[in-house]
């Protein structure tokens, strides 16, 4: 049963199971928004007796608060409800023998607005307080063991142990008066208060109990979660839970752009593309060739699409990599700047009206959208202004010679390398799909092609940015790897290594390294047609160094693949440790179920119910 | 480059690429790949790396029926290897062959970037997974715990 209510921004949601082992639910709560009155009430005594005495005092703390709520200060007001409740109990245990000594727990709070709660208890249901991530514990149970500790004649170490550590000092119907303990919440915005009965905390980890209640999820997810982690704990006992959270604080205009604007700007995107269209963009001679709706899906979406993330992520990433794509590809073939400059430009109009269009309708989500759209759009300018700096590098001459120079150096430590390490890769392959018996695709090597590769790889390197040093790299290795027609992976293995070093598992560790393959190969690719060579030569030299290109893609996506097998292994042995443990809670929860049914027989009923020993295991 | 339509010239390789007469009525494997190369060649030119949606889809889509990783970038590699020698073989212009590599290699780093990136995303699952399972083993540790002092209790209580 889950009663789910808001009142003043204050949301709140109680849950309540009858558990797993017991036939009746002797809990009741009462959670009343009107009121801002929240009851969390565990009854006991034989005979279907709990059930009685919590239902009873919880009409009796209804009434009496609807009654005097508006004359009473709050503090007073649960204090005497509570005790009015003990007195009903009482009463209602003295005028039927079946129900001598029925008694119930109590939790309650009043939530007098939204910056305070008055919280009030007697028994051992609890009250839980959230605030910044950290669970404080508002009550503290009235029990003989906790009286004891309390006193100094039991240590907690002791109490834990203590056979009668669940026997109640003080409930609600075995005396028509009870000491109530009252606490006074500060509530802040975003705070949580949790009452529950022991069959929560005595079947959960306050770990457990933490992690749900600061995981931001809905009161009324919070609290049905809570009581399938009692469930799942082995549920011996009627569970109840009420989740109060006091209003979040307003989001900050950051939060605003990331959810609300984020959707807007999601939201109209067929208007953007529609005004890119208007505007020329399937037009412009970067998509020339390209179908008109493929054109926008390519160039106009994929910048909608960026721009929602950044939103999102109030970061710039996805908008520099598609700036950093569209102008390196249209460079590349030696693209002009004054078409790039276009495209931005009717890209820049559409963003803007589709802004502005916001805006109308919510003046203040506009602006703030403006000035998050317009930082994402110079994040994009930014990038090509990096591109175009990098082209005019290339001009330098003198690099090529620098470059030349430098490589001699590396080609001669690689070859020493190699001659060290000889064929061990074929016979014992460490990339599990690197097949020993692919066919050599190479068409051999002679003196001419080897020439014409490394010319090609020359020109190749000057015009890499001098930054991208991982892109040289892979430059370098494509020329060894081409060069060694004898079928041997070795190679490509060994380049892989030296390419993949250490990063960690995750896309911002694996996505640069196929960022700078990709660019690699659209450096070679394009180099290679300006080599001074006939057609049938270049075409001999791309197959070479693309068979290169693929065999290190293929050696480095297996080092991704070895690196991310651990994973899987230690989650199957976690698991089978869980499943084991979850056999032997299953086993002890029969055995436990025998000595319960045992232990029954041997309960006295002729006597009070505090003196019978407890059945609150 | 010669006035051949490089798409159909390749097309007419797909069976001898694929080796489709070995596998009868069934997609042959690297399928998804043919058609990658198909498409780029379509384009022509460099498209923006990984938005190629149906290679993306089609390789997920095996990796989620079971195909592992290996299994798929292998399929890749021989259509690669199998594509570049049918083509030094039909297209007797170099340019037109040298377009074909282009546009293979694209493809073949295509595949790569997506089974990447599905297998860290398997790991980044697999990580979270372990914490969730550790966090139960937590609970249930405190329920053994539990347990034990109950029935220890109990026995005592109830022996005659």
């Amino acid at each position: 049963m889950t009663q789910t209510a808001s009142q003043h921004g204050i949301r709140v949601a109680g849950d309540t199971n009858v558990g797993k082992v017991r036939e009746t639910n002797e809990d009741s709560m009462i959670v009343d928004p009107v009121r801002g009155l929240y009851v969390v009430l565990d009854g006991m005594g034989g005979a279907n007796a709990g059930d009685v005495a919590s239902q009873t005092a919880r009409d009796a703390i209804r009434e009496y608060v609807m009654q005097y709520r508006t004359t009473t200060d709050p503090r007073t007001l649960i204090e005497a409800a509570i005790q009015h409740a003990s007195a009903t109990v009482f009463n209602a245990a003295q005028q039927a023998r079946e129900r001598h000594g029925m008694g119930t727990t109590v939790v309650g709070c009043i939530v007098v607005d939204e910056k305070r709660a008055v919280v009030a208890h007697v028994g051992d249901s609890r009250a839980y307080l959230l605030r910044n991530g950290r669970v404080q514990m508002l009550t503290r149970d009235h029990t003989i063991v906790e009286e004891l500790v309390d006193k100094g004649l039991l240590s907690a170490e002791e109490a834990e142990r203590h056979p009668y550590k669940n026997v109640l000092s003080r409930n609600l119907g075995a005396k028509p008066e009870t000491r109530v303990d009252v606490t006074d919440v500060e509530l802040r915005p975003g705070d949580r208060l949790m009452l529950c009965s022991d069959g929560l905390y005595g079947y959960a980890s306050a770990e457990a109990i933490q992690y749900l209640l600061g995981s931001g999820d809905a009161p009324e997810h919070v609290a049905r979660d809570l009581i399938d982690l009692a469930l799942r704990g082995g549920g011996g006992d009627n569970v109840t839970t009420i989740v109060i959270e006091a209003p979040q604080p307003p989001p900050s205009s950051t939060e605003v752009v990331r959810t609300t604007g984020a959707m807007q700007w999601w939201q109209r995107r067929s208007r953007f593309l529609q005004i890119a269209k208007d505007r020329g963009l399937t037009k412009n001679p970067i998509v020339r060739g390209l179908d008109p709706e493929e054109a926008l899906e390519l160039i106009a979406s994929s910048l909608c699409q960026a721009v929602f993330h950044d939103l999102e992520k109030s970061t710039g990433v996805n908008v520099w990599t598609f700036a950093q794509n569209i102008a390196g590809g249209w460079f590349e073939r030696s693209g002009e700047w004054a078409p790039l400059r276009a495209l931005m430009d009717i890209l820049a109009t559409a963003a803007r009206a589709v802004v502005d269009d916001i805006g109308v309708a919510d003046p203040k989500l506009g602006f703030l959208l403006s000035i998050a759209v317009s930082r994402a759009l110079v994040v994009g300018e930014l990038a090509i202004g990096g591109l175009l700096a990098e082209r005019l590098n290339r001009v330098d001459a003198n690099l090529i010679k620098v470059h030349a120079a430098m490589q001699e150096t590396v080609d001669t430590a690689q070859e020493t390398a190699l001659e060290d390490t000889g064929d061990r890769f074929i016979d014992n392959p460490t990339v599990p799909f690197l097949r020993p018996d692919r066919p050599v695709t190479s068409p051999g090597v002679s003196a001419e092609l080897i020439k014409a590769i490394e010319q090609t790889i020359t020109i190749a390197r000057s015009r890499t940015s001098q930054r991208a040093e991982l892109v040289k790299q892979i430059l370098s290795s494509l020329e060894t790897i081409a060069i060694d027609a004898t079928g041997n992976f070795a190679s490509a293995v060994l380049a892989a290594r030296e390419i993949y070093g250490v990063r960690p598992v995750d896309d911002t560790g694996i996505m640069p390294l196929f960022d700078a393959l990709d660019q690699a190969r659209i450096i070679t690719a394009a180099s290679v047609h300006q080599i001074t060579a006939p057609d049938a030569m270049r075409a001999k030299v791309l197959r070479a160094l693309s068979s290169a290109h693929q065999r290190l893609v293929g050696a480095t996506t297996g080092l991704v693949l070895e690196a991310v097998a651990p994973y899987s292994e230690r989650l199957r042995e976690v698991q089978a440790k869980t499943s084991e443990m979850r056999d032997q809670v299953a086993k002890f929860e029969r055995k436990r179920a025998d000595l319960e049914r045992k232990y029954a027989t041997t309960i006295d009923h002729s006597q009070p119910w505090e003196k019978r020993g407890t059945t609150e295991w | 480059m010669s006035d051949v339509d490089l798409v159909e010239a390749v097309k007419v390789l797909r069976d001898e690429v694929l080796d489709t007469v070995e596998h009868g009525d069934r997609e042959p494997p690297g399928a998804e790949v043919f058609d990658a190369i198909l498409s780029a060649l379509q384009i022509g030119g460099e498209s923006i790396p990984g938005l190629d949606l149906n290679l993306h889809d089609a390789v997920a889509r095996r990796l989620a029926w079971g195909d592992s990783e290996e299994s798929v970038l292998a399929d890749a590699e021989s259509v690669f290897d199998r594509l570049i020698i049918a083509s030094e073989r039909s297209l007797p212009d170099p340019p037109d062959r040298m377009v074909v590599v282009e546009a293979a290699t694209q493809v073949a780093v295509t595949v790569a970037r997506v089974v990447s990136l599905a297998a860290v995303a398997r790991a980044t699952r697999d990580r979270a997974a372990r914490l969730r399972e550790e966090m139960a083993q937590k609970q249930l540790e405190a329920v053994l715990e539990k347990q034990r002092s109950s029935i220890v209790r109990m026995e005592l209580e109830t022996e005659p």
